[in-house]
């Protein structure tokens, strides 16, 4: 008899496949990865607003309720992806949605045969960069690399790669943290 | 005492009949006599009832008086002998008894002396090793009093170091932000790309 971790790994698994498998069926890799976006705004959205987490997650709601609810906060997102949100509020299943998305990150990239790398810069990548970057990181991964763009002036250039929890950092910032640090050590161990 | 009482009422008594004994006889007077030695000499009818009243007077005496005063001289004698030996025994237990606290004197001057000098020395003690712990306590305060201005002096040099760093740091952010074009910021990028590591390096 399964335990309730293996019935959560299985509904994590239906929630993704059935995301994966409709993308997929819209629109191809492309579809897929716009779905793949529009699923980190949502968890980014539901991570960041604790009475949205409690409105969703509140059992004095009815399901439909819920479901309704759901619907009308993420108005505007992909219809796909909100449908199936909708679903998991309504079942009362949205503390697997972390894992959901991650789970259809995962099957997504091993589906497509790509690998979704999120690259951060001060100036948009020019054609040239591009393929400077998806060169590199393709012999790096071993797989065709898919780019995602982020601006940051913050990080003042260079660049920032992650992909699956790992991150390459070269920006300019992370540069003169780390000359920060080392002018402070030896500050620290140097005698008066 | 009682016995003596009734001595004395006995020789009372022998006395009183003796004088009423001489008085009872006929007297006459020494002058009404004639002159020469005959006026010192007592008449015979005089001198036997007078020698006969002695005698008895000396007998009564001699049987009841001078036991009586024997006895009392006697004793007088034993009470004063027993005084006299009384107060030898007070005068010998007096001087054992001066001659003891004499001695106590002396060893309660003796211990007195011990214990002056003995509270004298742990006075010295004392004193010493508070004036010990009071210098121990003093250099213990100035080590921690340097150590304390040394870690002050240190943290504040780190910290005025540290704000230079930071003052440096943020100087060349600013100027790197504002005086970088895209094209240098893209060949920077293309520069840190071909420098960069890998994903799988540990």
């Amino acid at each position: 008899m399964p335990n309730n971790r293996l019935l959560a790994k299985e509904e994590v698994a239906t929630y993704s496949g059935m995301l994966l498998d409709a993308a997929l069926e819209q629109g191809g890799a492309e579809r897929v990865l716009e779905v793949r976006e529009q699923l980190d705004f949502v968890l980014r959205t539901y991570r960041g607003n604790a009475d949205l987490r409690e409105a969703l997650g509140n059992p004095a709601y009815s399901p439909e309720q819920r479901h309704t609810l759901a619907v009308n906060v993420f108005d505007g997102i992909d219809p796909l992806a909100v449908s199936v949100i909708a679903v998991m509020a309504e079942r009362g299943d949205l503390d697997k949605l972390s894992s959901t998305v991650n789970a259809y990150r995962n099957a997504a990239e091993e589906k497509l045969g790509v690998a979704v790398v999120d690259v951060t810069t001060v100036v948009a990548l020019d054609d040239h960069l591009r393929e400077v970057i998806t060169e590199k990181l393709s012999a790096d991964l071993g797989k065709k690399v898919v780019l995602r763009e982020h601006i940051d002036a913050s990080i003042l250039g260079g660049i920032i790669m992650s992909t699956n929890g790992k991150r390459i950092d070269a920006s300019v910032a992370s540069e003169l943290e780390h000359a920060r640090i080392v002018l402070k050590e030896e500050n620290d161990g140097g005698e008066c | 005492m009682k016995h003596f009482n009734k001595a004395a009422g006995k020789l009372s008594a022998v006395a009183l009949s003796a004088g009423a004994l001489a008085l009872s006889c006929p007297t006459y007077a020494f002058a009404s006599q004639g002159g020469g030695i005959q006026a010192i000499l007592p008449e015979m009818s005089e001198f036997i009832p007078m020698l006969v009243a002695f005698i008895i007077l000396w007998i009564v005496l001699a049987k009841f008086g001078w036991p009586v005063f024997d006895k009392m001289l006697e004793k007088r004698a034993n009470t004063i002998r027993d005084d006299l030996k009384n107060a030898e025994e007070a005068r010998q237990e007096s001087e054992r008894v001066l001659a003891e606290y004499q001695q106590q004197l002396a060893e309660a001057k003796v211990q007195a002396s011990k214990i002056v000098a003995d509270a004298k020395k742990a006075g010295e003690d004392v004193k010493a090793d508070i004036t010990a712990k009071a210098q121990a306590e003093a250099a213990g305060m100035i080590e921690k009093a340097h150590a304390a201005i040394e870690a002050e002096k240190k943290a504040a040099i780190s910290d005025l170091q540290g704000s230079v760093a930071d003052l440096s740091i943020n100087v060349a952010a600013k100027l790197i932000g504002n005086d970088l074009t895209d094209d240098e910021h893209r060949k920077m990028i293309e520069r840190y790309v071909a420098e960069a590591g890998s994903f799988n390096a540990k």
